[in-house]
């Protein structure tokens, strides 16, 4: 079987345009900043490209690894997911925002660090956006709890057995050193984790 | 990479419960200074540039920012098999923001062929030629045929679009049977088959055997094609000065050997070159060197007048294939289980054979028979066939896990047909602790106690509670199994000819300021071996860890090394950096023994000084010897080495190329392995399997960092489990890949998995310098067939074998129903 395919005709390239931008503004950990992007960029882009943060990391850009998380107006993101030019006005905290402006660790990070919780390190935007996340709505996760958390981010170095150890480990120093935010423990309702996760029942 | 040694931070509670530092034991290592017992206040140090990657401040390849910075786009085949008859690239040429575009001629013109990672020739393989890109025909769908520089990626891609290629498409074949058969299309119309070669792993008369044993079974086995999937792609930067040196960035696990294969293609003096190895964001046999990509980016750098890089798609890395193979097997067997012989034909689908090396797969496939197992009769053919998929890469387990499959599942196969429990027929069949080193056909084994971990992990595992589980779930109606596996795994291979080789190289410099840098053959793609290597050094010195730096990677600084593979890094290039630091210490105390007026025999390297033993209170720190060699060598009495410098390179060991008298030869020196027991639950209803208790206990002899040993375990497990569950490259029957993103490609999540529990046994190698084996790649044969076997343990009421992977829902459902409803699906 031979198939002649028959090419189209060649197009001539199009008129060079200039790509279609704008100017935004956002405060970025902590800082207002200014910003020109191309109404095509993504979140992820800018934050790595103009901004200079290359701590957001790419995995796939289709939302499903989770390495480019970071918090737009206190919510996390996966920025890959958000087009920049929608972001005009918000305030980004990326994971270069997280701990302290010398470089210091906070509770999760060295409660990360301590449990050998990654290894290349590289999906660690999503794995400690999504535990400050829990624990911010819980300072006493379950086992099940930090899954459930943890699920829309991929590791392909720990079978996330530390990051889960390390996850519960920075709640119990959180819950140690008073810095545990008890707000929302007793509110009720699903947490935002609990929609893609299968529950099972009790295991024979 | 330089890793930067971690800032000194104090001690706290918290680390107590941290594993042993340093676990050399001084029947094995005589010669050591280090501390036998962990010694308290001296811990392993924590994973280095921890920090660095908490905060976002870690550079990887993607990072790399430069001047005037351009963005490369690869136009691929969209056909599996076909004539190129005509690329017409003009009208990209003239398009946004391009500044320069390859078509295959141009690539021809200025680079020669693409050199193989491993060559099949050295093996008795069939080979091609490999450009960079496919100017007569191309073989797999992804095909790199021509190739766009410009300003952004996005005018990149946009320019692909503009380039005309006119395909004549060819008949494709996809499956590798179909490939075998008479009349099927040639990948290789000069071969004159799809057979790239046959390696046979034969010892005694395995059909006699078969034969005369009082029972024997057969089977078949298929896995599916899935690969390693690291979070962060492959990506290439290359920037020529005004000189005409090369400088290029890459992710990628073999620094050395790629500027090697650059200089051939580009034709250019290898010290025109300079390869700069980033920081890895996961390697796992993906990011060996070997690619087009290489040497296109530096093609498009040098038309384009700048920097240019290249970020691989996770559409383009879901194309490197791996672990497609099948088994069809007859094993014969006495009354006890003990295997009498066995017969397998492996076959793996290595897709189209490219300049990668992967294809090697089917190597370790074969030669990991007959596993952990005396087994006097065997017989194992291991077939390796092009297709029309894109070619394998390097996977994690290298083959190796689909011979542990084959073998744990003729065992549980076995114990089944006989009714007798699992362990107990692996105990039976288990070489016994005092044969070693023990022969097989092509691996000469070094030291082992399979009993023993497989009787930890039982306990571990509580393994006749767990009968007692099942005993009570089964009652109850439910599908509960449970599934152990025993994986042997040769580590540290030696294939000579190629450049994956089984020793490395390490430089020790010290400063006169008494700091010390590590340079070394190998690379780190994330496992932490920096950091170990810097504590083994430290700990030779008697320093802190963090007086120790390790750079890596960068071909103007590290000694020529082999980079990343084979579970090698610490036996090989740990081995040289502690070789080349007593040597420094050697040069050190003949220093301090003249400034303290002591012998050397008497000088004791502890706590960043040296001491002189017989009269403690003379002392110098470290750094004062140090600085005093370099400002008073050979001008004082007793100082008559200047030179704080020293490179070694750790001799080779356990390696048997030269085939003995009945032609046994072993290209792998060390034999971790590794018990495994899994536990799940089988929906008969949806199909899905739930894994819920994961068990395992390693044995890869003497340990430098238990902590990361552990990490890789975890690591290696749930790859397996991946695959054995979850993970699959299909294609179309016209050679289309289907899988192309993550919502395709179903890697374990959290929520996925069990928290997996581990134990260790330490059996030490007699022949490496630490009486350490390969870390790494165990666990993935493990994860996978503990899996598959309890799945099919679970399915075992129904009388159904799952035995086409993945088992995910549709494959279990089918395995079902082939059981319950015989006369066609539900």
């Amino acid at each position: 079987m031979t198939i002649q395919e028959t090419p189209s005709p060649p197009s001539l390239p199009e008129e060079v345009e200039e790509v279609p931008g704008r100017e935004i503004t956002l405060t970025v950990n902590g800082r207002p900043r200014r910003v020109r992007i191309e109404d095509r960029q993504l979140l992820v882009e800018v934050v790595r490209g103009q901004l200079g943060l290359i701590g957001t990391k790419v995995g796939c850009y289709n939302g499903d690894c989770g390495a480019c998380t970071l918090q737009v107006d206190g919510e996390i993101r996966k920025s890959c997911l958000v087009l920049a030019a929608s972001a005009d006005g918000a305030e980004l905290t990326t994971i270069e925002g997280v701990g302290g402006p010398d470089g210091a660790l906070d509770e999760i990070q060295q409660a990360f660090w301590d449990n050998d919780a990654f290894q290349c390190g590289f999906c660690l935007p999503g794995h400690l956006f999504a535990t400050r996340d829990l624990l911010d709505a819980d300072d006493d996760p379950s086992e099940q709890d930090v899954r459930d958390a943890l699920v829309g981010n991929l590791c392909r170095c720990t079978g996330y057995v530390n990051l889960v150890k390390a996850a519960l480990d920075a709640a119990q120093r959180r819950r140690t050193t008073g810095t545990a935010d008890r707000r929302s423990i007793e509110e009720e309702g699903p947490r935002p984790a609990d929609a893609c996760t299968l529950h099972r029942g009790p295991r024979p | 990479m330089t890793q930067s040694p971690p800032r000194p931070r104090p001690r706290d509670d918290g680390e107590a419960t941290t594993p042993p530092p340093f676990a050399v034991t001084p029947e094995v290592d005589g010669d050591t200074a280090v501390d036998r017992e962990p010694a308290p206040g001296r811990l392993h140090p924590l994973r280095r540039d921890g920090d660095l990657l908490l905060t976002g401040r870690a550079e990887f390849l993607d990072d790399i920012a430069l001047p005037g910075l351009l963005h490369a786009a690869v136009l691929r085949s969209p056909h599996a098999h076909a004539r190129v008859l005509r690329v017409d690239a003009t009208a990209a040429r003239q398009a946004r923001g391009v500044r320069a575009v390859l078509a295959p001629e141009d690539a021809d013109a200025q680079a020669a062929p693409l050199p193989a990672f491993f060559e099949p020739s050295i093996v008795g393989g069939k080979t091609s030629t490999f450009r960079i890109l496919a100017g007569t025909k191309v073989t797999y769908v992804g095909e790199a045929v021509a190739a766009v520089a410009a300003e952004t990626l996005a005018d990149a891609e946009a320019a692909l679009e503009l380039i005309e290629v006119e395909y004549e498409v060819l008949p494709a074949v996809v499956d590798a049977e179909d490939a075998l058969a008479p009349g099927a299309p040639l990948v290789f119309g000069e071969w004159g088959d799809n057979l790239l070669a046959v390696f046979p792993f034969a010892e005694g008369d395995a059909a006699a055997a078969v034969a005369a044993a009082p029972h024997r079974l057969s089977g078949e086995l298929h896995t599916q094609r899935h690969h390693t999937a690291p979070m962060e792609t492959r990506g290439y930067i290359a920037s020529w000065d005004r000189a005409g040196r090369l400088t290029f960035w890459g992710s990628t696990q073999n620094p050395h050997p790629l500027r090697t294969n650059l200089s051939t293609v580009l034709g250019l003096p290898e010290d025109r070159i300079r390869v700069i190895a980033t920081r890895l964001g996961g390697g796992f046999g993906h990011k060996f060197n070997g690619y087009a990509e290489e040497p296109l980016v530096c093609l498009l750098a040098r038309a384009a007048g700048g920097p240019v890089k290249w970020v691989e798609t996770r559409a383009d890395a879901l194309l490197v294939g791996a672990r497609e193979f099948s088994h069809r097997f007859t094993v014969g067997y006495d009354d006890t289980g003990r295997i009498l012989g066995i017969q397998d034909r492996v076959v793996g689908n290595i897709g189209a054979l490219g300049s990668w090396g992967g294809w090697s797969m089917t190597f370790p496939a074969g030669m990991t028979f007959p596993g952990p197992y005396k087994v006097a009769d065997y017989d194992i053919q291991s077939h390796a066939v092009v297709t029309n998929k894109a070619p394998w890469n390097g996977a994690r387990g290298y083959g190796k896990e689909t011979a542990c499959l084959a073998l744990e599942r003729m065992v549980d196969l076995i114990a089944a047909e006989r009714g007798l429990d699992p362990a107990d027929v692996r105990r039976v069949n288990f070489i016994p602790e005092d044969e070693f080193p023990f022969w097989t056909a092509a691996k000469h084994l070094d030291s082992g106690n399979y009993a023993g971990a497989l009787d930890k992990v039982l306990a571990l595992s509580d393994y006749r509670g767990l009968r007692a589980r099942q005993e009570r779930a089964r009652a109850g109606g439910r599908l509960f199994g449970i599934g152990l596996a025993f994986e042997l795994t040769p580590e540290g291979g030696d294939f000579a000819g190629s450049f994956v080789r089984g020793y490395d190289t390490s430089t020790v410099r010290v400063y006169p300021s008494g700091a010390v840098t590590v340079l070394t053959g190998v690379t780190s793609p994330g496992t932490g071996n920096e950091t170990s290597i810097a504590h083994l050094v430290a700990s030779e010195l008697g320093i802190p860890s963090e007086q120790v730096s390790v750079v890596q990677g960068d071909t103007d600084t590290c000694p020529y090394g082999f980079g990343n593979f084979t579970s090698r890094s610490l036996a090989t290039g740990g081995a040289a950096a502690v070789l080349a630091a007593r040597e420094i210490r050697d040069r050190m105390s003949g220093a301090a023994a003249a400034l303290l007026d002591c012998a050397a025999d008497d000088l004791r390297f502890a706590d960043g000084n040296v001491t002189c033993v017989t009269v403690p209170t003379s002392s110098l720190s470290f750094a004062e010897v140090a600085e005093t060699v370099y400002r008073r060598g050979l001008a004082a009495p007793g100082l008559d080495q200047p030179l704080l410098e020293v490179t070694r390179v750790d001799l080779p060991h356990n390696f048997h190329h030269v085939p003995d008298e009945q032609g046994r030869f072993s290209a792998y020196p060390s034999y971790p392995y590794s018990a495994h027991v899994a536990v799940v639950e089988v929906d008969a209803e949806t199909g899905v399997v739930d894994l819920f208790e994961f068990h395992a206990v390693d044995d890869c002899g003497n340990v430098v960092s238990p902590r990361f040993v552990e990490g890789q375990l975890y690591g290696a497990i749930s790859m397996g489990i991946g695959g054995a569950l979850w993970e699959h490259q299909p294609y179309t029957t016209d050679g289309q890949p289907v899988a192309t993103q993550f919502k395709h490609y179903l890697t374990p999540r959290a929520g996925d998995l069990p928290a997996i529990r581990l134990d260790s046994q330490h059996t030490p190698s007699p022949f490496t310098l630490l009486g350490t084996k390969g870390a790494g790649e165990s666990g993935v044969g493990g994860g996978l067939a503990a899996c598959v076997n309890a799945v099919n343990d679970a399915l075992a009421p129904l009388g159904a074998t799952a035995h086409h992977l993945p088992l995910n829902p549709p494959n279990v459902l089918a395995a079902i129903d082939a059981a319950t409803n015989p006369g066609g699906a539900r």
